[in-house]
């Protein structure tokens, strides 16, 4: 499979987007809603599936198509291709706060487990497949659902995820337990599992839950600091037209004290 | 036979090396980018790795260090356990063993998960399969108080559009009838009759019974018209529009609980559906067994509610196949009336006489 080798910068702290440099005829895959702004000279083409060779037919493209229903992203990617005479760029923007990590397929084996919904870019030739959580207990309770997202090929993709992104490198044996939903993507080698917080305290008052992640390895993973979903339940508690409390913006004076303000929202 | 492999181990990159593997003889020869491993398959470690744990690790220490390495695609996999000197290994009838029983294990979790999944939805066909029996445990309990008010206000409800003929030579008929079949009866019943050209006759829990002058007109005989009204008397007589709308009331009231969905309101649909209710098939046989019963221990000729099957059966000459009808169709409730007939064993009755009615032309 011919895979494109694209350049690339990622611009921004917390709230990041990538630029890709694609030189004559090269071609990026893009999830779709993720491209922020593109150079003349780059044609952009919607296609069904995934854009890898290994679809072709109509039923190969109608199961890539169905696999990328099930992990949560859109029907159609968009191809971005290069069709001037000189290096044009692309730029795609992650959809809520946190980092992009580029991740060279090839270094990794050729796979990557990555969280659903996780994938922004990649370079041409990297398909989008499925893989499924056998074991019940890490369905139910790893955090990261029965579905997850496999990357296979040899190039560059990107894969964005909420707060701050650490990269481990585990050694053959070594486990690291984590939190559940921090998990962000990892090698296959890895094995990933889950394992009881071990007393009925802890469970009940330790804000952890009844179970870690467990990556044990050998191989690399990548975690998150702050899932998606912990960042939107804090806002939403936080809102008050949602219903929540309003922290930090009272005085002594209570609900006068928020009229007093001039803040009306 | 070479496998594709990727080696982890002390002084290697963490995210491993790209290598092949084979098996010559009883030794694992790992070919990786850097170097050449060899390992003899009995010092081997083995574990099933890879996300759908389909893929094996073969680890082993060696002088620099331990040693792993991953194959995890399925081709390679079958390859190398087509050698006999792996297949056969000690270790690898081990990790079978394990497997087969975590394979067993999860098969039961899976199970038990989609019970928990499917169980509220068994519970509603259970309830839908044995709702006529739950409805009328049900409908029992409803004093008769309650019934005759259910039933008076359907009929306060429908008698704006309905024409009442509530006099005249068929009324008189109807009412004289029903008096005969419904002496003794817990209910008190009321009779109309209802200027309409369709053939029908309906019961309303409590005991009204409406009759239409289309289905007057058609009846031959004072016989076929009793026929017609001990039917119609027996849906009040075993409360089968009670039983329905108890039913309903459950159904919907379950299906409220599943969905969370309240749609519109309860009770006045129901009552509103009272007057298009359909009895189920079972109700309609059941109607017509002891309707029949009825006309027998009143001394009327029952070959009348026979007979005026013809007259129904000459109206539905274009109806669906009786599996698919809610309603029996007339030739099967008739069959099965000509059978009890039978079985009455050739007694005679005395012709029904009103003296007025059928007036005779």
């Amino acid at each position: 499979m011919a895979m494109d080798v694209v350049d690339y910068e990622i611009f921004g702290n917390d709230m990041q987007y990538v630029e890709v440099e694609l030189d004559p005829g090269e071609a990026a895959v893009g999830e779709a809603g993720a491209m922020m702004m593109m150079q003349d000279g780059i044609e952009m083409d919607t296609i069904f599936g995934d854009g890898s060779q290994q679809q072709s037919g109509l039923l190969g493209k109608l199961l890539g198509a169905g696999k990328r229903l099930v992990t949560g992203e859109s029907l159609f990617t968009t191809i971005f291709h290069n069709e001037s005479q000189s290096k044009r760029r692309v730029a795609f923007a992650a959809p809520y706060p946190g980092k992009i990590v580029p991740v060279k397929l090839s270094d990794v084996g050729g796979t990557l487990i990555c969280q659903k919904d996780s994938f922004l870019c990649a370079a041409r030739g990297v398909s989008l497949g499925i893989a499924f959580q056998r074991r019940l207990g890490v369905g139910l309770f790893g955090g990261e659902g029965f579905i997850m997202q496999k990357l296979d090929g040899d190039g560059l993709v990107f894969v964005h995820a909420g707060g701050m992104l650490m990269r481990r490198d585990l050694q053959p044996g070594e486990k690291l337990r984590v939190d559940t939903g921090c998990v962000v993507a990892f090698q296959p080698s890895v094995d990933f599992d889950i394992q009881y917080v071990g007393k009925l305290k802890s469970a009940l008052f330790s804000g952890e839950g009844l179970f870690f992640a467990t990556l044990t390895g050998p191989g690399r993973v990548w975690l998150q600091s702050l899932p998606l979903s912990r960042l939107a339940n804090r806002i939403i508690a936080s809102a008050p037209a949602a219903g929540g409390r309003s922290v930090g913006e009272g005085s002594v004076l209570g609900a006068l004290g928020g009229l007093l303000d001039g803040d009306n929202d | 036979m070479i496998a594709k492999a990727r080696l982890f181990g002390d002084g290697l990159p963490a995210t491993g090396e790209s290598a092949v593997v084979k098996i010559v003889g009883a030794t694992l020869l790992v070919q990786s980018d850097s170097a050449q491993h060899r390992a003899g398959i009995d010092s081997l470690r083995l574990r099933m790795v890879g996300f759908d744990e389909s893929g094996i690790e073969f680890s082993w220490n060696d002088v620099d260090g331990s040693r792993a390495v991953q194959v995890l695609d399925k081709e390679s996999v079958q390859a190398l356990l087509a050698r006999p000197e792996l297949a056969s290994s000690p270790q690898w009838l081990a990790l079978q063993s394990g497997n087969r029983r975590n394979s067993v294990r999860r098969f039961f979790g899976w199970n038990v998960v989609a019970v928990i999944v499917l169980l509220p939805a068994l519970l509603l066909l259970a309830f839908v399969w044995q709702a006529d029996r739950i409805a009328a445990a049900a409908a029992s309990r409803i004093p008769i108080g309650q019934e005759v008010e259910l039933g008076d206000r359907a009929f306060a409800g429908m008698a704006a559009s309905l024409h009442l003929l509530d006099s005249g030579p068929d009324f008189d008929a109807v009412a004289a009838l029903g008096q005969k079949l419904t002496h003794g009866s817990k209910y008190r019943y009321r009779f109309h009759v209802a200027k309409a050209d369709v053939v029908n006759a309906f019961a309303l829990p409590g005991g009204i019974v409406v009759v239409n002058s289309g289905l007057i007109d058609g009846t031959r005989t004072a016989e076929e018209l009793a026929g017609v009204l001990a039917h119609e008397i027996q849906h009040v007589e075993l409360r089968h529009s009670l039983n329905a709308v108890v039913k309903q009331l459950g159904l919907q009231g379950l299906w409220l609980l599943i969905t969370g969905d309240a749609g519109s309101t309860l009770a006045g649909s129901t009552v509103l559906q009272l007057t298009s209710l359909k009895f189920s098939r079972d109700a309609e046989e059941q109607a017509d067994a002891k309707g029949f019963d009825t006309l027998v221990a009143n001394g009327i000729d029952p070959r009348g509610m026979i007979d005026f099957f013809d007259v129904m059966a000459a109206k539905e000459q274009v109806s669906p196949p009786e599996l698919l009808s809610t309603h029996p169709t007339s030739a099967g409730r008739k069959r099965a009336l000509a059978a009890k007939q039978a079985s009455l064993q050739g007694r005679s009755f005395e012709p029904l006489s009103l003296g007025f009615w059928p007036p005779r032309e």
